[in-house]
């Protein structure tokens, strides 16, 4: 455990030795998130719902979803490729401790800085634009408990897509692809109920709403009682199944490994 | 049991076969070739406990895939391997705990941040009580200057600083076995003095040393066995001693007398001699087998020869002779027979120096320690 502490130390280290390029990394997440709120507040603007969101709904769902595209992205899979593909990994591989948990460590080290800037953004919006919709006390234990899953399986993620490097031997694409698909089908871009219904089926079958719209309907209540906590259960319960398939592709990359070179 | 024991160790890597050019590349997109390489091809090595190993062979000969293996990075195609009981690639982790490995082309450094920061993240990685991390930092900086890196950012570190910073990373959790790949490279001669001084020193006290580099100053210094690699295969596993005693047989001896020598006087006091003139009527080169003749002699005939002014005495390195087994001049399975050179030894460039090197990895070649 101690090994594990001092790696994602070691990463929120890194972090703040490079502020202004943290920063810029959430420009993304940010500008999204500016779009979106502009958006939204025209098409909510006479004060009607759309979709069942009124507008302070829909600002705590853009902001949830913003916390979720910033959290665990600093040590994401672009990073974890690069030292797969550059031959460190092979350094890695001569330390004592389970290569898969010390990724973990190390993405959740950079999230105490990701926390920051989520503080800072969600803050700031809230003093400019007024406040958003707030959760009843059982649905802010719900979603407390869905972002805290929302941390490994978001990992999960990325590590599967880092690791398909060893296969592909280049990562550009795949993180791409990546980014787009879970931005889709997570809710990130619109709440998943404004899909298509194909899409919608799509989604619930995929694992990536548990990285952005479990946790906001469940802020919302829009899920509320067994449905609430059946919701809390599949993201639980995808999480654990990500965690294994994840040793699982370590287990058949690790024998794909050649490193050329001292 | 010996510490590390390897047998019929292979590993073959698959590599694509491409035709040259853009037709080759939407060729190969369409029917996939492959063809297998074998980086490691049945290797046995013995090495007990507290032994020095210099494992050294020519670019691409297998040493850093052997390496690998032995660190539990990569997976065996197939023999058998154990370092200290343990099978590296199925118990990485407490492998891991056990070794210390440095590849000299990357470095063992957190990127962004102090030489100290990954030290102490090293120290709590390996549970390295804090008097032994305080007592190990202090020997390094005697040994490497380490006190001037602690604060340094790791990508500010000239090539030298930075082997320094590897090498006490390596052995900051004093690893039982310690493999290094070329740990010399980009140092100055004062600072590879002390590391070849503090290698021979953890060896002393009881590390077993792996240590696999081109600088064969390394090797003399710091190992008494020698394990040659080509081609994945082992062609020589012994001493040093013998294999110098086997082929560094000769000794040049360049001379500067006054004057013209008494050659035929020469020739017969130093039977055997081989003896070259330069263009300098006074200069002199006797080349000899140091077996046959003694420095002594030879001195004592130069002096009866002529007025001697100057004498320079050149002896054939180890490093002569892998040089010459690389450009496959040498063929060292003959000494593994014979015990000695045989007269078939030198074979010639032509030769089929590696064809028959197969046998280097017999029982005999394996003999093990010195």
């Amino acid at each position: 455990m101690r090994a594990y502490r001092a790696l994602g130390r070691n990463a929120l280290r890194t972090v703040l030795t490079y502020r202004a390029s943290f920063v810029l990394n959430q420009f993304s997440a940010f500008f999204q998130l500016l779009a979106l709120f502009a958006l939204w507040r025209v098409l909510l603007a006479s004060g009607e719902s759309f979709a069942g969101f009124t507008w302070p709904q829909m600002k705590a769902y853009l902001l949830i979803a913003f916390t979720c595209g910033v959290l665990m992205s600093t040590h994401g899979d672009f990073r974890m490729a690069w030292r797969i593909r550059d031959g460190m990994v092979a350094v890695d591989l001569t330390r004592p401790v389970d290569y898969q948990r010390a990724r973990f460590a190390e993405a959740l080290g950079a999230g105490a800085a990701e926390c920051l800037v989520v503080l800072l953004v969600v803050g700031g919006a809230i003093a400019l634009t007024g406040p958003a919709a707030t959760p009843t006390p059982a649905g802010a234990l719900l979603f407390t408990l869905s972002l805290l899953t929302v941390l490994p399986m978001k990992f999960c993620i990325m590590y599967l897509s880092a690791l398909l490097c060893f296969w592909t031997q280049n990562f550009l694409g795949v993180g791409l692809a990546r980014a787009a698909i879970v931005s889709l089908f997570s809710g990130a871009l619109v709440p998943l109920v404004l899909l298509p219904h194909w899409l919608q089926t799509a989604a619930a079958l995929l694992p990536f709403s548990g990285t952005t719209s479990t946790p906001a309907l469940l802020y919302l209540g829009r899920v509320e009682g067994s449905g609430a906590l059946g919701l809390l259960g599949v993201q639980l319960l995808w999480a654990v199944g990500l965690w294994w398939c994840g040793r699982a592709a370590w287990g058949a990359a690790s024998r794909q490994l050649t490193v050329h070179g001292g | 049991m010996a510490l590390i024991e390897v047998r019929d160790l292979r590993k073959v890597f698959r590599r694509p076969v491409k035709d040259p050019g853009l037709a080759g590349a939407l060729r190969h997109l369409v029917s996939r070739r492959y063809t297998d390489v074998a980086a490691v091809d049945g290797i046995d090595l013995t090495v007990e406990a507290g032994e020095a190993v210099a494992y050294v062979g020519p670019n691409g000969a297998g040493k850093s895939t052997t390496v690998k293996m032995l660190s539990g990075i990569l997976v065996p195609s197939s023999g058998s391997l154990r370092v200290g009981g343990i099978v590296p690639h199925e118990d990485r982790i407490a492998n891991a705990r056990q070794i210390g490995v440095l590849f000299g082309q990357r470095t063992q450094q957190w990127w962004d941040l102090q030489v100290r920061d990954t030290l102490e993240l090293l120290r709590e990685m390996y549970a390295v009580p804090r008097r032994d991390y305080a007592e190990r930092l202090e020997r390094f900086d005697e040994v490497l200057g380490l006190g001037e890196l602690l604060p340094v950012v790791a990508r500010k570190l000239s090539l030298g600083q930075r082997m320094r910073a590897d090498l006490a990373a390596v052995l900051l959790h004093g690893p039982r076995v310690v493999y290094l790949d070329e740990p010399t490279i980009g140092l100055d001669i004062s600072v590879r003095d002390r590391v070849r001084t503090f290698l021979r020193s953890i060896v002393e006290e009881g590390t077993t040393l792996m240590l696999t580099t081109h600088d064969l100053g390394d090797i003399e210094d710091v190992c008494r066995r020698i394990v040659i690699i080509d081609h994945g295969r082992i062609i020589y596993d012994g001493p040093i001693a013998r294999v110098k005693d086997g082929f560094a047989r000769e000794r040049t001896v360049h001379a500067q007398l006054h004057g013209a020598p008494d050659l035929c006087g020469l020739r017969e006091a130093l039977p055997g001699a081989e003896l070259r003139t330069g263009q300098d009527p006074g200069a002199l080169t006797v080349v000899f087998d140091r077996f046959d003749l003694g420095n002594g002699r030879v001195v004592q005939a130069l002096a009866a020869a002529g007025d001697l002014v100057d004498l320079r005495i050149e002896e054939t390195s180890v490093e002569d002779v892998v040089r010459r087994v690389y450009a496959g001049d040498l063929e060292l399975g003959d000494l593994d027979r014979d015990g000695e050179a045989g007269p078939g030894a030198t074979a010639g460039p032509a030769g089929p120096a590696r064809a028959g090197a197969g046998g280097g990895s017999g029982p005999g070649a394996t003999a093990g320690a010195p």
